[in-house]
């Protein structure tokens, strides 16, 4: 799972705050791929991404040398495009879990892979 | 002289006949059975015409062999039509084979036969393994004399039965009496809750008190069945219900011997001779696992030699004839099992296999149990199988997600084996859905990917530039699940994003033009099968959605689906047969899980499908979609509008845009 995807999830287990809470990262076991810059494309991410959830999984994994936010003219950046890259599409949790921060319902990440099933009684309205 | 000249000529034209048919059969041996000839003279003698394959037996044609010399042996391998015969001598051999060839022989049926001759080196067949009798099985012989064989025999009474019928059918079938309990051939059980009167004869009494006494048997059994086989009847290879009755089945065999076969469901066949006047006791594996059946025929192949024990056929082809059958009777005896069966072949066992067939679920909880049941289990199971004719992406979806802008956010709610999750490199797209195995197949493929429920989709609000779900709605069980699954979509677009959604359609014909699903079916569907329903005729008119890929290459011609789509009553959901037009909106339809393809056999045509172990039949869930259900669905949410409604290969396709 790459932080990118780990950005756009939310808790979705019911009764819970509103939705969009971000879940909490933490891994065990981590790998940095070797993506193909694309400097339009990282561009383009920039505006959907959620920069506090972003940070705290940065923080999480350790990660450093991570931008605390959009910079001005970010678009024609090549460093921080190029940190970005990195932060988003190089990481990748393949051991952990992912944590409602409000229920504390953890789901599996395993092989790469969340598994976000809710139990039967959790998504019970 | 005319005469004379005349019988010249037919003589030759005789002999040349005999010769062309002579080569033939040297040609026939070579090419079917392996076996060469020569043209020199050798002491082994290939007899083709003369074997027990072909109705003649050892003590027609030993006769008429050593009127030529000394036989070593005569070799005669089981149900082929020909025979080897090793005389002491070359000189003897030749002998025979210029005398005997063409010679006209008569089979025990009274049927003429020509024997044909040649030299071979070797007498060369098919070894036989050597077997051993099923687990379980006992044959226990001369276990009652021959004047209580004479009694029971006697004391069947078959003009007792008034049904006329039953007489009829004697003729053609063997004859069957039950005591105890009737024992039900339409579900091959019996009522439990209804005994016969009378219950077993009472001269039964003593036999099985003796039998338990002396250990033969461990149980008193309280049902009989009588059945009675005139030469040329038989019984279907089958196992008896494990859920009627307990483990120990005896039979008893009064008036002739035969032979029975019994089969594993990996392929091995064991003939096992029952004598007259012996048992045969059923136990464990041989009872439960293992079919057995009589081949329908009136001459079985055993052991020639006098001595002949009951037990395993020989696989010493030095030793085989051909046996005449006589009428023979037999007594089976079982007890009637009260409670369900807990064997350990759970795969052939009733008791253990039998779950109620599901039916239109009547609350979300139902709902959600059927879809558990008949969707996620399922994919799970044959999610390698699914995958691998799930590979060509639809071109209108394809040019959906090549539409989109560069940089995009796009889900894919559903996304099975990752099909559609790379076609666009331009895009960042996640793929999530309900089967773990599934998933698999796509993080394989270097896919961002998750497991949830698409009723539950733990992306956060408003994130998504554009979502697919394609194929997946149509697997929710009520029409509110349904609409639930749209609105989880519309929720995770942004203001202004796209959804593309594809259903299977019920109409499978659009335009005239019949669905690549019903093309591809082996053999036209005939019209009478779709106009009996008058509410799908209606719909024919519109046509029928092609489900194409849906099944491309997955499911076996519908001639080896034995269930036909039944009309819905009682809500008990409907078994769709597979390339043909829907009968039902709700309905399950057949996979047919084929995995290794080595392990498959060629399906023999008079075999029950059970002795064969056929591929696993898994029943998916379905709503099909009617013209403009889907569209409807959509307009009733408040915040879209739609850019789009077609059909497309079978199914109704919608492209919406949050407002």
């Amino acid at each position: 799972m790459k932080l990118l995807t780990h950005n756009l999830l939310s808790s979705h287990v019911r009764g819970v705050g509103p939705r969009g809470l971000p879940l909490r990262l933490q891994a065990t076991e981590v790998r940095i791929n070797n993506v193909e810059f694309n400097p339009d494309f990282v561009a383009r991410m920039i505006p959907k991404v959620e920069w506090e959830v972003l940070l705290e999984a940065a923080d999480h994994l350790r990660l450093i040398e991570v931008p605390k936010g959009p910079i001005q003219g970010y678009e024609q950046d090549e460093t921080f495009l190029r940190k970005m890259h990195h932060v988003l599409l190089e990481v990748e949790v393949l051991e952990g879990t992912l944590q409602c921060p409000e229920s504390g319902r953890m789901f599996p990440i395993s092989r790469g892979i969340p598994n976000m099933l809710l139990s039967s009684e959790e998504t019970e309205t | 002289m005319d005469s004379n000249h005349q019988s010249n000529y037919k003589l030759s034209k005789t002999e040349k006949k005999f010769l062309r048919k002579q080569v033939k059969a040297r040609h026939t041996l070579l090419r079917h059975e392996g076996i060469e000839t020569v043209s020199y003279a050798t002491q082994i003698l290939v007899v083709a015409n003369g074997g027990l394959g072909n109705g003649v037996s050892r003590n027609q044609l030993f006769p008429v062999l050593e009127k030529f010399g000394q036989v070593d042996a005569l070799l005669m391998p089981p149900n082929k039509p020909y025979s080897f015969v090793r005389y002491k001598t070359i000189e003897e051999s030749k002998k025979a084979y210029v005398t005997l060839n063409g010679k006209e022989i008569v089979d025990d049926l009274g049927q003429k036969i020509i024997l044909y001759f040649n030299f071979v080196e070797k007498a060369q067949w098919k070894e036989l393994g050597l077997q051993a009798l099923p687990p379980g099985l006992m044959v226990v012989e001369e276990i009652i004399s021959s004047e209580d064989e004479k009694m029971l025999l006697e004391s069947v009474n078959w003009t007792e039965d008034k049904d006329n019928q039953n007489f009829q059918k004697s003729l053609k079938h063997r004859r069957v009496k039950h005591f105890g309990y009737e024992f039900h051939y339409e579900n091959n059980n019996v009522d439990k809750d209804k005994p016969l009167p009378g219950g077993l004869p009472d001269i039964c009494d003593n036999i099985l008190e003796k039998w338990l006494k002396e250990g033969f048997i461990r149980y008193k059994p309280d049902q009989l069945t009588v059945n009675q086989y005139e030469p040329g009847h038989g019984i279907p290879a089958h196992i008896d219900t494990h859920s009627a009755f307990e483990d120990e089945i005896v039979s008893l065999s009064l008036g002739s011997e035969i032979v029975m076969d019994f089969k594993h469901p990996d392929g091995v066949t064991v003939p096992v001779l029952l004598p007259r006047r012996s048992l045969l006791v059923m136990t464990g594996e041989s009872r439960y696992l293992w079919t057995h059946g009589i081949t329908p025929r009136k001459f079985d192949t055993v052991q020639a030699s006098k001595n002949r024990k009951s037990g395993i056929i020989t696989s010493d082809v030095g030793d085989l004839t051909l046996n005449k059958r006589g009428v023979r009777t037999s007594f089976t005896f079982r007890k009637v099992r009260q409670t369900p069966c807990h064997c350990s072949y759970p795969l052939v066992c009733d008791s253990q296999m039998k779950e109620p067939p599901p039916s239109f679920p009547e609350s979300d909880k139902e709902a959600s149990q059927l879809e558990q049941e008949y969707v996620h289990r399922v994919y799970e199971e044959i999610a390698g199988h699914f995958s691998s004719t799930r590979h060509t992406p639809w071109p209108h979806i394809v040019e959906f997600l090549k539409a989109l802008p560069s940089g995009s956010l796009v889900a894919d709610i559903g996304c099975g084996n990752g099909k559609y999750l790379g076609i666009n490199k331009e895009l960042y797209m996640i793929g999530c859905d309900r089967s773990q195995n599934l998933v698999d197949i796509c993080r394989e493929r270097q896919f961002q990917a998750f497991v949830c429920d698409a009723l539950a989709v733990p992306i956060r609000s408003g994130a998504c530039d554009a979502c697919i779900s394609i194929a997946v709605i149509h697997h929710f069980a009520t029409a509110e699940r349904r609409m639930a699954a749209l609105q989880e979509l519309v929720r995770l677009l942004r203001p202004g994003g796209k959804a593309l959604i594809y259903v299977w359609a019920m109409e499978q014909e659009y335009k005239k033009k019949k669905s690549k699903y019903l093309r591809n079916r082996i053999g036209q569907v005939k019209n009478e099968e779709i106009l009996d329903d008058a509410s799908v005729q209606e719909l024919l008119v519109e046509q029928m959605p092609d489900v194409g890929n849906q099944d491309s290459a997955s499911s076996a011609p519908s001639i080896s689906d034995s269930q036909n789509s039944r009309k819905v009553t009682n809500s008990k959901l409907p078994i769709h047969t597979n390339r043909t037009s829907f009968h039902s909106q709700d309905l399950l339809v057949p996979w047919h899980l084929k995995g290794n393809p080595s392990k498959d056999k060629p399906v023999e045509p008079f075999d029950p499908i059970g002795s064969h172990g056929p591929s696993p039949v898994f029943h998916r869930y379905y709503h099909v979609f009617c013209e403009g259900e889907l569209e409807a669905a959509c307009q009733t949410l408040s915040n879209v509008s739609i850019l789009q409604s077609y059909y497309d290969q079978g199914n109704w396709c919608v492209i919406l845009q949050k407002v």
